[in-house]
């Protein structure tokens, strides 16, 4: 033995070892060590513990690794050369040694190129070997680096190194490890192994040398956290060979983290085949909780038991568990003291009550002699009277004398009238001087009995006072009532009386008895009832006292007296509740405050019980759970069916919150269980907030996935279909709503911040008559932009129809129209009763001259029939031959003219005739320009020269389908929107239509069949559509024409969800 | 040979900035051969300082001339009379220079021009590399004459770390291994076996952990 560490022990019982690494953190926190020590103890035989990895600064490996030792988990300090000169190290090293590290990893240190000092000096006085070296010296012959001698307590430590495998010179690896064991390497941790063929290469060459015979051989492993982690490694980490293999399957996995455990574990259990591998060591950076896991699969969770860790710090648990204990003899300490104080105030009670008694009798045979000292004064009062009478009869006989001539009565007259004044004043004050005999006799008769009973000071004053109060109002009030026995302390006496308060109420029965005197007039049975009350008072029986005033009250409702007597008692009564209430807290332990008389005892418990569950539940919704914990236990402890607070106990052990009730009374009491779960259910609820619209999937989703999903929606529209190809579902479940609003989120930002105004407006242009018009443009906002101006008008759709059975069109966009594509009117109304067309854009294809060349009139009658067969608006659509579509549409116009039809498109060849046309009949125009602002401007301005107002004006700046151009048209129609919104520019202010279907299912792609690598041909061309309607709608358009009901659907749902 | 580069124009400016006179001294030794302070060098220095200065709104008389040398006396002592001429002398030596004309001239107000860098080699242009740290006490026999103490960045004496990928230092991948290159240099020579010994921990006196060193050989002593 070396050192007789626990990893020394396991390595050299031959089992196999497991190693663990702890990082120490970048604070003096010293919680973040013992944490991660927790985590791995029992897990591992020992830990490392890195000196400031990567040279970032860290808590030093020495302390953190003292700390770990009294978590129970044993240390490996690590010790690199990069910080420390030999006088540091060594000086540390005896150090260590003394607090119990027992196993030290020399390291050369990386570089503090790597760290977040790169500015510091690396000090590199030696390297690793030179470092095993020094410390083995030190261990086995005792003496420094210096070689001067260590006298006593030379470091015992079990010395370890670090190998690397997969660093370059790979032949020179091995002999690098030869050097280290004859350095005095005991044990060795290799770098990280992902390459498992090249680790067993590196431990032929290392078991050629004998090596492992010297050494004990630790495999590093460490569990890919995630791909990147991988991947970084891989790439950055110098020395660490991170194969293909573990990149793979890390980038197949479903879940990463597990895949990594999985990974570590192969590795593991693959190395330990190798023969020469002693154990494994796992480095789980910042992911100590994965180790139990990686060594429970690996097999090795069965680690040896400790040995040799003798921890010099307490441990987190040793030191809370000293603490607890402490806390609980003191409070048992307490306790006792309270209880042995109580037994004395009770004692001490008992015989107060008991003198009272006595004195109370003694105070009845005072009364007697009072009875009689008074009975002795009128009779000596009389007698004064008789005197006095016989005085005057003597002076009336002197005076007579005396005017019989004799002077001799002069003399006396003054001397009797002095004797005579003597007496009346000594016969008024004599009773009070009987009285303060009577009571000092009364007290001195006290001291005596005081110190026979040895009572305390307090302790005879409240008697002394006691009788004071008592002889004064027994004798003002003639004494005639049988003084009631002094109320037995019982309960109340529960608190010590307090001096001052006793001294306090004692002036009262004075000044009582004064007045008393003054005013005879007041009934006995009141003054008596007073006087019962007061004494009730002074005893402090509150209850009885209120009684007393109550009845002095109820005969002589005015009486002064019996009112601030209810009062004071009244008062008393409260406060002695209060002070009940307070009470409580310190004699938590002891039970209840004990029952007062006038509620029984079950009652009294379960008033308690409702106590304390609420306090309970106030302290849950504190979310002091330690608090609430002991006040529902109190309540089970009083009534242990009390499901409530069983209910609030169990939450208060989960550290769950309580919900609060709408009214939370006191004494009403905590949610029952299902009320709760309903109520949990309520919180919920804001989560799953309209769940009618989060439930169908949002319309581009639900196109792209397969039709059986969408069709669950109910109001399906049937739709013949010719061919066996799959039948697309055409309606579109609609998008959730934007919630909560852009205000709300937005709310603390400033809205200058966010909002951008524009200071123009679109002009609304309105189509068709009625109620099925429609209104488009209007807005004083970029499109969909509604929180930063008005968006009074939706975007349209409308569907186009043609004027004669459309010649290219894909099946899958004709097979819609089958049955209606001979008949333009029954189109149109197919459009509107199937589909729900809001608009109907009418191509008069037919009409080109370069093509069927139908006449104007005859197309006029096409025209004529479909705008009567709809109710809804209509667009009329020429060819685009400017000449031609001016005699058409005017030939329309003639047999339509009472309805508000849109006509189009208006060229600057046409402008001029059609203009004056749709003037004539306050017809909307399009004016269609070649993809120019200027010359989408300019036609505006030689319509509206012409008379045409804006307002009547739709702009088709021309478009490109997706991929065909719609770039350019977006860039043209977002100039044309910013020029009439933010530059005021009205005359490009008129909304923009958008004639999209004919060039969208023009394109190569919505014709070209379905095919493995394209998709479904109908799929595509409906998404093309779709994506190129509601790109130029985010450009400003505010009408699209467009021909799949699918594609419009989409569109339409798509502008309902943004808006 | 010292390396040694030129400080920053900025740095120079800075330095000058209170001088109204100032002499800009060149020396023909090591500095000249690595461009950094010779004939050449000082011309451009001071034209670029009067440019400078001036540009800056200030004045300034410079005169130039470049030593044989500026770590022998002979050449230093004459500055001390032509230095009552001057606000300062910009030398363009070595520290070893602008040392040797501090601890010389007690009246030359001595600026240092030059960054020494490092006892290196010419490996082409334009390019200098360190070769050796002047550590004092020479391993390079057992080394195939590599230097590790000067060119491994951890001074390592043992073998390579486990940073030393394709030949390469982990510090830099413009920085060789030099532990690698011994490897290689004597395996090539059959001698890696020698590489199995261990190098015991250096005493590192030699190399200015001992204090400033100094060399004194009596038999040429005057």
């Amino acid at each position: 033995m070396r050192a007789g560490s626990n990893l020394e022990n396991v390595l050299r019982s031959g089992a196999f070892a497991v190693t663990g690494e702890l990082g120490p953190p970048k604070s003096g926190d010293m919680e973040v060590v013992r944490k991660k020590a927790r985590i791995l103890k029992g897990h591992v035989d020992a830990v490392n513990i890195t000196d400031c990895q990567t040279a970032i600064v860290r808590m030093s490996s020495l302390t953190a690794g003292l700390i770990a030792l009294s978590e129970g988990v044993e240390p490996i300090m690590q010790m690199t050369c990069r910080d420390r000169n030999r006088i540091g190290m060594q000086a540390d090293i005896l150090g260590a040694s003394a607090l119990g590290i027992k196993n030290l990893l020399c390291l050369t240190g990386d570089h503090q190129k790597f760290g977040n000092h790169p500015q510091a000096k690396g000090v590199f006085d030696m390297d690793s070997i030179q470092l095993l070296q020094m410390v083995k010296g030190m261990r086995d012959d005792k003496r420094f680096q210096c070689g001067e001698e260590i006298k006593t307590g030379e470091p015992r430590l079990f010395l370890g190194c670090a190998a690397n495998p997969f660093a370059d010179p790979f032949e020179f690896r091995p002999v690098r490890l030869a050097k280290k064991a004859d350095a005095g390497a005991d044990f060795v941790q290799t770098q990280i192994i992902y390459n498992i063929e090249k680790f067993e290469k590196f431990m032929e060459m290392v078991r050629d040398l004998g090596v492992h015979e010297r050494c004990f051989i630790l495999a590093g492993v460490t569990p890919p956290k995630s791909l990147g982690m991988a991947r970084y490694m891989k790439k950055f980490v110098p020395g660490l060979d991170v194969t293909d293999d573990v990149i793979q399957r890390l980038q197949d996995a479903k879940d990463q983290k597990e895949e990594g455990i999985d990974i570590c574990v192969d590795i593991i259990r693959r190395v330990r085949e190798i023969p020469g591998v002693a154990g494994i060591h796992v480095m789980a950076i910042e992911w100590e909780e994965a180790v139990p896991e990686i060594v429970k699969r690996a097999g090795l969770s069965e680690r040896p038991a400790m040995q040799g860790g003798e921890p010099v710090l307490a441990s987190a648990s040793s030191i809370k568990e000293a603490v607890e204990k402490a806390r609980k003899d003191g409070r048992i300490e307490l306790e006792g003291e309270l209880e042995k104080v109580k037994a004395e105030a009770h004692a001490s009670r008992d015989l107060l009550a008991k003198e009272k008694q006595k004195v109370a009798s003694e105070i009845s045979g005072l009364k007697k002699q009072i009875e009689e000292a008074r009975s002795m004064v009128s009779r000596k009062e009389a007698e004064i009277g008789r005197l006095t009478k016989e005085l005057q009869k003597a002076k009336e006989t002197v005076v007579e004398a005396g005017r019989r001539g004799s002077p001799v009565g002069e003399t006396t007259q003054p001397a009797l009238q002095v004797r005579s004044e003597g007496v009346t004043s000594g016969a008024s004050c004599a009773l009070s001087h009987r009285e303060q005999q009577v009571l000092s006799s009364l007290n001195k008769g006290l001291v005596a009995l005081k110190e026979v009973l040895g009572l305390s000071d307090a302790q005879f004053e409240a008697v002394r006072r006691f009788l004071e109060a008592e002889f004064m109002l027994q004798f003002s009030t003639s004494v005639r009532q049988t003084m009631e026995a002094p109320p037995e302390g019982g309960h109340l006496a529960e608190e010590i009386e307090p001096a001052a308060e006793v001294s306090a109420v004692v002036p009262a029965p004075e000044a009582e008895t004064v007045e008393v005197e003054e005013k005879p007039q007041r009934p006995k049975e009141v003054v008596n009832l007073v006087a019962q009350g007061s004494v009730a008072l002074h005893s402090k029986d509150y209850g009885k006292a209120v009684k007393a005033f109550k009845k002095a009250l109820e005969i002589a409702p005015d009486d002064k007296k019996a009112q601030e007597g209810l009062e004071e008692a009244r008062n008393a009564l409260a406060k002695e509740k209060e002070a009940a209430d307070k009470a409580v807290k310190p004699k938590e332990v002891q039970g209840l405050p004990p029952c007062p008389d006038e509620i029984d005892s079950e009652e009294w418990k379960r008033k308690w019980v409702i106590r304390f569950t609420a306090m309970g539940n106030v302290a849950l919704m504190k979310g002091d759970y330690e608090a609430a914990k002991k006040e529902f236990q109190k309540a089970l402890e009083l009534d242990p069916a009390c499901e409530k607070a069983r209910a609030g106990l169990h939450r208060s052990e989960n550290g769950q919150d309580i919900f609060v009730p709408d009214v939370m009374a006191e004494g009403a009491v905590p949610a029952p269980a299902e009320e709760d779960k309903e109520v949990e259910e309520k919180t919920q609820g804001p989560a799953v907030e309209k769940p009618d619209r989060e439930k169908p999937a949002p319309a581009l989703e639900a196109e792209e996935a397969p039709a059986e999903e969408v069709s669950r929606s109910e109001s399906k529209v049937e739709i013949s279909a010719p061919s066996g190809e799959g039948v697309i579902e055409l309606d579109v479940a609609p998008l959730p709503k934007d919630e909560p609003p852009l205000e709300e989120r937005a709310r603390g930002i400033p809205e200058e911040i966010y909002k951008e105004p524009c200071s123009g407006v679109i002009q609304s242009v309105t189509i068709g008559d009625g109620d099925k018009a429609i209104t488009v443009g209007g807005e004083s906002a970029l499109p969909f932009y509604a929180f930063e101006g008005e968006i009074p008008n939706l975007p349209r759709t409308a569907f186009e129809v043609l004027d004669s059975a459309p010649g290219e069109w894909p099946e899958c966009l004709l097979r819609h129209y089958a049955d209606v594509i001979n008949d333009s009117a029954a189109w149109a109304r197919k459009c509107v009763n199937e589909f729900g067309a809001q608009a109907i854009c009418l191509s008069l294809d037919s009409t080109d001259p370069n093509g069927a060349n139908v006449s104007s009139a005859d197309a006029a009658q096409v025209a004529r029939k479909v705008i009567e067969a709809v109710d809804v608006p209509i667009i009329l659509w020429g060819c685009g031959n400017a000449e031609k579509d001016t005699e058409t549409l005017r030939e329309v116009t003639s047999l339509v003219e009472n309805r508000n039809i849109c006509i189009g498109p208006l060229t600057d060849a046409n402008y001029r005739t059609l203009g004056a046309t749709a003037m004539a009949f306050q017809y909307p125009v399009v004016a269609a320009t070649p993809i120019d602002v200027n010359l989408a401007k300019q036609l505006n301005i030689l319509l509206e020269n012409l008379g045409v107002h804006l307002d009547h004006i739709l702009m088709d700046p021309s478009i490109g389908a997706v991929g065909y151009g719609l770039e350019y048209t977006y860039s043209v129609m977002e100039r044309i929107r910013l020029a009439a919104l933010t530059q005021q520019d009205e005359k490009l202010s008129p909304p923009i239509i958008c004639n999209l279907g004919r060039e969208v299912w023009k394109a190569k792609e919505t014709r070209l069949p379905t095919d493995a690598e394209l998709g479904d041909q109908e799929k595509r061309g409906v998404l093309m559509e779709a994506i190129t309607a509601s790109t130029l709608l985010l450009a400003g358009g505010e009408l699209a024409v467009m021909r799949h009901p699918k594609a419009i659907n989409l569109t339409n749902v798509l502008v309902e969800g943004m808006l | 040979m010292i390396i040694a580069e030129r400080k920053p124009m900025k740095e120079l400016l800075e330095m000058v900035s209170n001088v109204r006179r100032l002499l800009v001294v060149g020396c023909r030794g090591c500095v000249a051969v690595c461009s950094a302070g010779g004939d050449k060098e000082v011309s451009i220095l001071s034209a670029a300082l009067r440019l400078g200065v001036k540009k800056a709104g200030g004045e300034i008389e410079i005169d130039q001339d470049t030593l044989v040398r500026q770590c022998d006396p002979e050449y230093i002592d004459p500055l001390n009379d032509r230095a009552s001429k001057y606000d300062a002398v910009l030398s363009m030596a070595c520290g070893v220079g602008v040392n040797f004309v501090a601890d010389r001239c007690p009246d030359v107000n001595v600026l240092p021009a030059l960054n020494t860098t490092f006892y290196g080699a010419n490996l082409s242009s334009g390019e200098w590399k360190e070769m050796c740290a002047g550590c004092g006490a020479c391993v390079l026999h057992l080394t195939g004459g590599l230097c590790p103490v000067a060119r491994c960045a951890k001074s390592l004496s043992n073998g390579p770390c486990g940073g030393s990928q394709g030949g390469k230092c982990e510090i830099n991948p413009d920085v060789d291994c030099v532990w690698q290159k011994i490897y290689d240099r004597l395996s090539g020579m059959d001698r890696k076996e020698e590489l199995r010994q261990i190098m015991p921990i250096r005493d590192w006196t030699t190399s200015g952990h001992g204090g400033p060193r100094r060399r004194i050989r009596e038999d040429l002593l005057p």
